[in-house]
């Protein structure tokens, strides 16, 4: 059973582990020129609130450097929800061409068929997820050194969450395309579906999935240490954060280091020392729960929606 | 376990949503019948079909197939029950060959050398992509799967409607093989009765969701006999025997019967009807001659 | 070896033909004692009929004589010269030769002869009251 369901998957293995090589062919080269321009330009050292000027300028280059491929990363957050959608295909295609009638017509319970026919494409698309996990975090270590990971763009591919989207997309594709019987119909929907999640969860969810933290300093006051490499979410007050990157961007925008303080701003800032800087941010200890919590989410919406296709293939379809 | 009959049905309904599909049927197939499941499109056949194959759930009633019920004891039936749904679905991306380690797969009690014996005979190459096949080749395909596990029962679901003349009886030829290989028994459904007298000996006519015929077709042909005689009320012969349709032209009234027994009235001349007939008076058909 | 064909409109059943080929095929001599027929798979593998229909005409014509069933071999023609005719053939006969004068004389074409005959000798299951 498991060879049928793995040759009825061919074409989707095949366009996964193309996606995956492409990928790789990206990011490999690219990740180890940029492993060796962060240690032969020393920037390790540079990891402070308060670089110095020779730092700035080995940081500056590398930015200048690297910063458009990081951003083109950004673009990779699809990847799960193609791959996801994909993968859900053949099973959607045995109940839009009639050949359940004969695949449960030979010696095999529908209950056996069903779980393989999942089983299969779940576990490549869980191979998948690790796979490019794996790459995205080795691939951007250096950038990860320098403004941490809770950037959307860093966030969105390190830790967890690529499992749970991937999964989410999949179980999507899969009930609708059980319930309308038609393949391409549910892959675009299930698709759409998976931008339009993503996009809300950039723009809102996430901010609200673990409390965030709120912190207040004058501005003649050091600002809290947990900001650096924090997320920013909201600022009032005119003091420039140093080390945060800023808050929840729409989907692919850029994310800018926040690091290089412009030195007319400090000069300024010194005088306004009745001001107070209002902020809410997430905090680099907060990675590890907002990854656990939005994997959790999303994957437990998977479940579910899977577990419906299953349940639904089981006692409707005849 | 031995039953007499290879399936059974009894009370056995179906409905799908508001519509039954299929009501009130009951009826018993022998083991080594070869039986036509004959009706309209829409008549319940695919429907009683995908019940004993255990594909749909009786919304009333019961079917046992090999004495099993299909859907409980499927572990126990499929291995045992050769299936072709209509149209003979396969996987148009497959090559032949890879179709059949597929039957192997997934079938404990296949035998690859009678499925490569099979297609051998018909020419068939293995290399072939499913898809690229005629649609008889196909159909004979679909047929090497559900023969290869060795099954005591075969069911096919129209299984000649969309082939052309020569591919049809090569069709029923090569099923007819195996019948008199060895004991199969074969329930085959089909809106065209042309080719079914030869080859059945069993009939069930169904026509509006409910079985309107079931027996032998020899007991059949041999019970039915067509009346004519001069312009008359059916109403006496009605009495003791079933008229199954009337028709009546200014001085002529033509009756097909089911006989209870001997015609004795004299007015009446009586003619053997073949099966084709027959079936048709059942599917409400009217007769050639128009009431006048 | 002998080749089945069927007439599906001529009104004769399907294992009456097959019992009628082979009897003319003996007596045409194309069949000799000795002779395998076709196997049961055979014949319905190029007519696409029920077996039971050939093993029918095979269990009258083994009754009838002319062939006998040997166990997992097969069906042969017997060695048995082909049976006498039965007695009295020459009255039947000759009494056939006077029924057709008088039919003759009362109007009736070889048509009408023959309907007569037929609507007589087809086994009636239901009895005809005439």
């Amino acid at each position: 059973m498991t060879w049928v369901a793995l040759r009825l998957q061919r074409t989707e293995t095949l366009i996964t582990a193309a996606i995956l090589a492409l990928i790789a062919a990206l990011l490999i080269p690219t990740g180890i020129s940029m492993a060796d321009a962060y240690s032969h330009d020393g920037l390790s050292a540079c990891l402070a609130l308060n670089p110095s000027a020779p730092c700035m300028n080995a940081i500056g280059d590398f930015q200048s450097r690297f910063q458009s491929l990081f951003n083109l990363t950004a673009w990779f957050t699809l990847i799960p929800g193609i791959v996801g959608v994909m993968l859900a295909a053949p099973f959607v295609v045995e109940l839009e061409s009639g050949t359940y009638r004969l695949a449960w017509t030979q010696s095999v319970t529908r209950r056996r068929w069903i779980a393989t026919k999942l089983g299969v494409p779940i576990v490549t698309g869980l191979v998948l997820s690790g796979a490019l996990i794996l790459l995205f975090t080795w691939w951007r270590a250096p950038f990860v050194h320098l403004n941490g990971r809770m950037d959307a763009t860093t966030f969105d591919s390190e830790g967890i969450v690529v499992i749970g989207y991937t999964l989410f997309a999949f179980g999507l594709a899969l009930a609708l395309g059980v319930v309308f019987r038609r393949a391409v119909i549910a892959s675009t929907l299930a698709f759409i579906g998976y931008f339009v999640s993503r996009i809300f969860v950039d723009v809102w969810l996430s901010q609200r999935l673990v409390t965030p933290d709120h912190a207040a300093w004058k501005s003649n006051q050091p600002q809290p240490a947990n900001l650096f490499h924090a997320n920013l979410i909201s600022q009032t007050g005119p003091g420039l954060v140093k080390g945060a990157v800023p808050g929840s961007a729409p989907f692919g925008a850029n994310v800018h280091a926040n690091v290089h303080v412009s030195g007319a701003v400090a000069r300024a800032g010194q005088h306004l020392s009745n001001f107070t800087t209002h902020v809410v941010y997430q905090p680099p200890s907060h990675f590890w729960p907002l990854q656990l919590t939005e994997t959790g989410l999303f994957a437990g919406i998977a479940l579910v929606l899977i577990a419906f296709a299953a349940w639904w293939t089981h006692e409707r379809v005849a | 376990m031995s039953t007499q009959a290879a399936f059974v049905a009894d009370g056995l309904g179906k409905r799908y949503g508001a519509k039954w599909a299929l009501r009130d049927c009951s009826l018993e197939i022998p083991r080594g019948s070869v039986a036509a499941l004959v009706g309209p499109n829409g008549a319940g056949k695919t429907t009683l079909l995908h019940l004993a194959i255990g594909l749909s759930k009786p919304t009333t009633g019961d079917v046992q197939v090999l004495g099993r019920s299909p859907r409980d004891e499927a572990a126990t039936v499929l291995p045992r029950v050769g299936f072709v749904a209509q149209d003979h679905p396969l996987y148009r991306a497959l090559t032949v060959g890879e179709t059949l380690r597929v039957g192997r797969k997934l079938n404990p009690s296949w035998t690859d050398d009678l499925a490569f014996q099979r297609l051998e005979r018909l020419g068939i190459p293995l290399g072939q992509k499913v898809g690229t096949l005629s649609g008889g080749q196909q159909a004979q395909v679909a047929l090497t799967l559900a023969l290869a596990k060795q099954p005591e029962l075969l069911l096919l679901d129209e299984p000649v409607a969309s082939l052309d003349p020569l591919a049809r009886r090569e069709f029923l030829e090569s099923v007819m093989e195996v019948v008199a290989e060895r004991e199969l028994t074969v329930v085959l459904s089909s809106h065209i009765v042309a080719d079914l007298e030869r080859v059945c000996d069993f009939l069930v006519i169904l026509s509006q969701a409910q079985t309107q015929l079931v027996g032998p077709i020899e007991e059949v042909v041999s019970s039915h006999r067509l009346l004519t005689g001069p312009r008359t009320d059916p109403a006496t012969v009605a009495r003791i025997h079933r008229v199954i349709r009337e028709s009546h032209t200014e001085r002529q009234t033509t009756l097909l019967v089911q006989a209870n027994g001997h015609v004795y009235d004299s007015c009446w001349e009586l003619h053997e009807v073949d099966l084709e007939e027959i079936v048709l008076a059942y599917l409400g058909h009217r007769g050639e001659r128009v009431a006048a | 070896m002998i080749e089945f064909h069927l007439d599906a409109r001529s009104g004769v059943p399907t294992y009456l033909q097959l019992v009628q080929q082979v009897r003319q095929a003996i007596r045409l001599g194309i069949l000799f004692p000795g002779d395998q027929l076709p196997t049961v798979k055979d014949v319905v593998g190029s007519l696409a009929i029920n077996p039971n229909t050939v093993l029918k005409a095979y269990r009258e014509l083994d009754l009838e004589g002319l062939v006998e069933g040997r166990r997992g071999i097969g069906t042969f023609v017997s060695g048995q010269a082909p049976p006498p005719p039965p007695d009295g053939l020459k009255e039947l006969r000759s009494s056939l030769v006077r029924w057709v004068g008088r039919a003759r004389a009362a109007g009736l074409d070889d048509e009408n002869m023959a309907a007569l005959y037929f609507d007589t000798v087809r086994p009636p299951t239901i009895s005809k009251v005439a």
